[in-house]
């Protein structure tokens, strides 16, 4: 096994404040919309620490944003645009995950710097992080002052409209808090991808190397 | 006695008898001793004659009488004193007075009658009156309601009646016992920072509207209480949100019972939908009946919305709601700061108490908002996304079927992870098993 770097400190920082922020904005989410069966902290704290922790993950995905507008990095956030290619890649890939794991089988997918994700991972990401989020973070913010921003909230149709679509994307988030980590743990050890994205490096193969045998 | 001697006690005595006589008559001067006030003239003296008499009454049909004495000091002490007796009762035609007067009914008819002269001077303040719930439900025929003369007096006329009196107090007799009990109340009359406010300062003393009709009750609070806004934005999300949907006594009356009223509100126009415009019928559109007394549901309602829009063509109609508190009375059982509403959870929480009241109102003819009662589930149905897309309190009214895809998110979310982990688990030993076999095999 050797170690690459797949993970620039930027990145690190970005998504553990993410993952933190998101968890607690969720639970002050539930707080706030479920105060009838659901009792962590009051009401009041709960918007609060909801409003705070929303402008803070706003100025973290710009982190985000920038970093990779600004390096070469972007790379692993360009999109297969062969359908043929995609569809082959991601069929594979969840071929993997439904079956082959269970039977002992490699992943087809084999890390580097520029292609850390796999075709799923790839595509699910570009999808969080360019469409739900920013419509997430975007909705939130409405909502935070609906007053200051009725004539937005009018042209979509309503506060309800808008809060419609803040719960619907918050159902998703929630789900996605479970089966990110749960795939994560899907390393050649169960810490493998942990441990890789405080440090930094991911451990592979040595025959995995960029340029030996990558699936094309 | 000498014949001069006799001359002059006859004419003292004849003077003194003339002075005697003529004492109802002589020039009435203003109250204030030592000053020379507001004399009454010759003709306003002649009435006096009469009217200044005791018990002088006017009676009607079942037996009810009107006095007809009038207080001469007070009359030429009050604002109209300068104008006399003629400038109101200028029908009196004196060579047939009385006998002549038109007859009324009752003696409530005669004074309402005799008030309508004041809008021939005071026509800026007839106008306005003539706009106010007061003016309405007189011409609907309840005669109770207050004309100029029940709050102004007839004859010795308060100018500013509503904040010197209170005249109020004689009809809304429960709010106003209310009110004494509230801050404003107890403060009535006693120095401090502001002056404790009267009915008139919230409601206006002539163009009075009912109280859930407009933003005019909404601003009066905030007339006074100028840093209300900066010191709800301290602790309170959403503060214009909250002042503009919910009424001040909602939270700072906190033993009230409260209703959400949803009133149908043109969104083109960006005013209330009054029933007088002749398209806007609430039951007639759609063939609902909403007057049958059975409470609306969320199809009812939507389909309710539906027939109005159409009627209105262009037009956005929606509903706009508003927390408010359900009777006078209660509105005005205000508080200090310290005992208003701070809990969130009062009302954002599923199955809060002032959710459990829902009305749809809209203007009628006469200004007064007509009421509907509507199922609580109208304000979190899946309707209400369109039907109500303008109110909307965070966890208390929430859409039910999110509730549902939230709990499959949560299920699939778990589930799927200890189901896959499980799984591989299992068949782990199943390959370990296999791998020997191969192995030994080999």
């Amino acid at each position: 096994m050797r170690k690459l770097y797949v993970h620039p400190l930027p990145v690190r920082i970005w998504h553990w404040i993410n993952a933190f922020g998101f968890v607690l904005l969720i639970l002050s989410g539930v707080q706030i919309r479920y105060s009838d069966v659901f009792h962590v902290m009051s009401f009041a704290a709960a918007v609060q620490t909801h409003n705070v922790l929303g402008g803070v993950l706003i100025i973290n995905y710009f982190v985000w944003l920038l970093f990779y507008l600004f390096t070469d990095k972007i790379r692993v956030y360009h999109p297969e645009l062969n359908p043929a290619k995609h569809f082959r890649g991601s069929l594979r890939q969840l071929w993997y995950y439904g079956y082959g794991i269970f039977k002992g089988q490699p992943n087809p997918h084999h890390v580097s710097v520029y292609r850390k994700f796999n075709p799923l991972q790839s595509m699910t990401y570009q999808i969080v992080m360019i469409l739900l989020v920013p419509i997430q973070f975007y909705t939130g913010v409405l909502l935070w002052d609906v007053n200051r921003f009725a004539a937005s909230i009018q042209m979509f149709g309503g506060v309800r409209v808008v809060d419609t679509v803040h719960v619907v994307l918050f159902t998703f988030f929630i789900g996605f808090i479970f089966i990110h980590p749960y795939l994560a743990s899907l390393g050649h050890t169960t810490l493998a991808h942990f441990k890789a994205m405080i440090t930094g490096y991911e451990e592979v193969e040595v025959e995995d190397e960029p340029g030996r045998g990558e699936p094309r | 006695m000498t014949a001069v001697t006799r001359r002059i006690l006859t004419v003292a005595a004849v003077a003194t008898a003339a002075v005697l006589a003529t004492a109802p008559f002589r020039t009435v001067h203003a109250a204030d001793e030592g000053k020379s006030g507001p004399t009454l003239s010759a003709e306003d003296q002649t009435c006096l004659a009469c009217h200044g008499q005791e018990g002088m009454s006017r009676t009607f049909g079942k037996g009810e009488s009107v006095s007809l004495h009038v207080d001469g000091h007070a009359f030429a002490a009050s604002v109209h004193g300068p104008l006399g007796c003629t400038a109101c009762h200028s029908d009196i035609d004196l060579s047939k007075h009385p006998g002549s007067e038109r007859s009324y009914a009752t003696a409530r008819a005669f004074s309402i009658a005799k008030a309508g002269v004041c809008s021939q001077c005071h026509e800026d303040k007839a106008k306005l009156f003539a706009g106010s719930i007061h003016a309405t439900v007189l011409r609907e025929g309840n005669l109770a309601a207050p004309v100029c003369t029940d709050c102004h007096g007839a004859h010795a006329v308060v100018k500013g009646a509503a904040e010197k009196n209170i005249p109020c107090r004689k009809c809304h007799k429960a709010i106003y016992k209310a009110y004494l009990q509230s801050p404003h109340g107890k403060a009535l009359g006693k120095p401090g920072a502001m002056k404790a406010p009267v009915c008139a300062d919230c409601h206006r003393a002539h163009d009075v509207s009912p109280a859930s009709t407009s933003a005019g009750l909404r601003h009066a609070c905030l007339r006074c209480h100028k840093d209300a806004v900066q010191a709800h934005q301290k602790w309170l999300p959403n503060t214009k949100l909250h002042l503009e949907v919910v009424s001040c006594p909602a939270c700072h009356a906190p033993t009230s019972r409260k209703r959400v009223d949803l009133r149908l509100y043109d969104l083109t126009t960006k005013r209330d939908v009054t029933a007088k415009e002749e398209h806007v019928q609430l039951h007639g559109s759609s063939g609902i009946d909403a007057t049958g007394g059975t409470p609306l549901d969320s199809k009812t309602l939507s389909d309710l919305l539906r027939g109005v829009d159409r009627d209105r063509a262009p037009g956005r109609i929606t509903l706009v709601g508003r927390l408010e508190v359900r009777n006078g009375v209660e509105a005005h059982e205000l508080t200090d700061k310290s005992k208003a509403i701070r809990n969130c959870v009062v009302c954002h929480r599923k199955g809060a108490a002032p959710f459990k009241d829902v009305t749809i109102s809209i203007i009628g003819p006469d200004g007064r908002p007509i009421r509907y009662q509507a199922k609580p589930d109208v304000l979190h149905g899946p309707r209400s996304v369109e039907a109500l897309s303008g109110f909307y309190a965070i966890g208390g009214t929430r859409i039910g079927v999110l509730d549902v895809l939230l709990a499959l998110a949560l299920l699939a979310g778990i589930s799927a992870p200890i189901a896959h982990l499980v799984l591989r688990r299992l068949l782990r030993k199943n390959r370990a098993t296999q791998q020997g076999t191969d192995a030994r095999d080999k």
